[in-house]
């Protein structure tokens, strides 16, 4: 016999997302889900964010890597919360893996929860958290093409971070290529050039990220 | 890459949809992917025949069908299909989609033997 059935098979994972959603909400909770490739500079950049908003600002992070716990290590140093979840052979965070990472914070004590996704291009893009935000990186060694290659991942984006500016003259980046590729995905994102290594283009960023909040206030 | 974790949250509603029914077998598996969940078909199946291993899903064949994008342009709301590389609007040619169609992952059908039809 035939069973028509029609049900979401998302439906779990979107219904733990909408749970992340209200918990972040009830508390005030800012959160931004970082994805991009594996080496774009995820860490990096929130190594020189969460200092550079200031310690009024309080900063906490879910760092999603396969292996290991040095991206924890590294951003212990200047969060005051950080909890790292291991995926094992698990290519993106899941929205109950970021359930159980709320859990090990006291989110009356978080201004902003970045979410550190696994280095992925393609299966982060089809996951929702319960994020507020979704910021996308883009470091100029990665080349010219990858908008055009990967558009789920940027379609999405709220803004889009190209970043490892510092290193694009020596690469010779063309990066016109790549906002012309960016137009044709996604008009609606804000675009970000800058280098956390030099702190080329972060005030821009810090900027961005300030204006978010009180936007987010009484969501 | 994705599809292990698609066929984990596939497996429970398969399985209730199939023993409500007191179904003994699935035979057949109907599902419909949104073209922005860039389902790999060999992926899916590889990831199924592991995880449907040893459940009455066993052996029952996957039959994939993809739904394409559908959107209304956030800047004049113009109903439109972008592609999944090209969202641009065909009315103001701003690329800003809310997207309507093309996400989910969507169970659609079972087909299933009960024990009465249950080949020896």
């Amino acid at each position: 016999m035939k069973i028509n059935v029609v049900e979401s098979v998302l439906k779990a994972n979107d219904a733990v997302a909408q749970t992340n959603r209200r918990r972040m909400d009830e508390t005030g909770i800012l959160t931004i889900n970082i994805m991009s490739a594996p080496g774009s500079g995820k860490t990096t950049l929130l190594e020189r964010t969460i200092p550079a908003l200031g310690t009024d600002t309080r900063c906490a992070v879910l760092v999603g890597d396969l292996q290991t716990t040095r991206d924890a290590e590294r951003l212990g140093g200047v969060a005051a919360q950080v909890t790292q979840i291991n995926t094992g052979k698990g290519c993106h965070l899941s929205a109950t893996q970021v359930a159980d990472g709320l859990d090990s914070l006291d989110l009356n004590k978080v201004d902003y929860l970045f979410i550190e996704n696994v280095g992925n291009m393609v299966c982060p893009a089809a996951v929702n958290l319960g994020e507020h935000l979704r910021v996308v990186l883009l470091s100029v060694p990665e080349g010219e093409d990858k908008v055009a290659k990967y558009p789920t991942l940027f379609q999405p984006a709220d803004a889009i971070l190209l970043t490892k500016i510092d290193l694009s003259t020596v690469l010779e980046h063309n990066k016109t290529k790549v906002y012309e590729d960016i137009s044709r995905v996604n008009s609606r994102a804000t675009l970000i050039e800058c280098s956390p290594r030099t702190g080329a283009g972060m005030q821009d960023w810090y900027d961005w990220l300030q204006r978010q909040r009180p936007e987010r206030a009484g969501d | 890459m994705h599809e292990l974790s698609i066929v984990n949250n596939l497996m429970p509603p398969l399985l209730r949809a199939a023993e409500e029914q007191g179904a003994v077998r699935i035979v057949e598996v109907e599902l419909m992917c949104g073209v922005l969940q860039q389902v790999v078909p060999d992926a899916l199946e590889m990831a199924f025949e592991a995880v449907a291993h040893g459940t009455i899903a066993e052996g029952a064949q996957l039959r994939v069908e993809e739904e394409a994008l559908a959107g209304r342009c956030r800047n004049c709301k113009r109903e439109y299909a972008p592609s999944i590389d090209d969202y641009i609007c065909p009315n103001c040619g701003r690329a800003e989609p809310e997207l309507t169609a093309g996400r989910d992952i969507v169970l659609k059908s079972v087909v299933c033997e009960l024990p009465d039809e249950a080949v020896a």
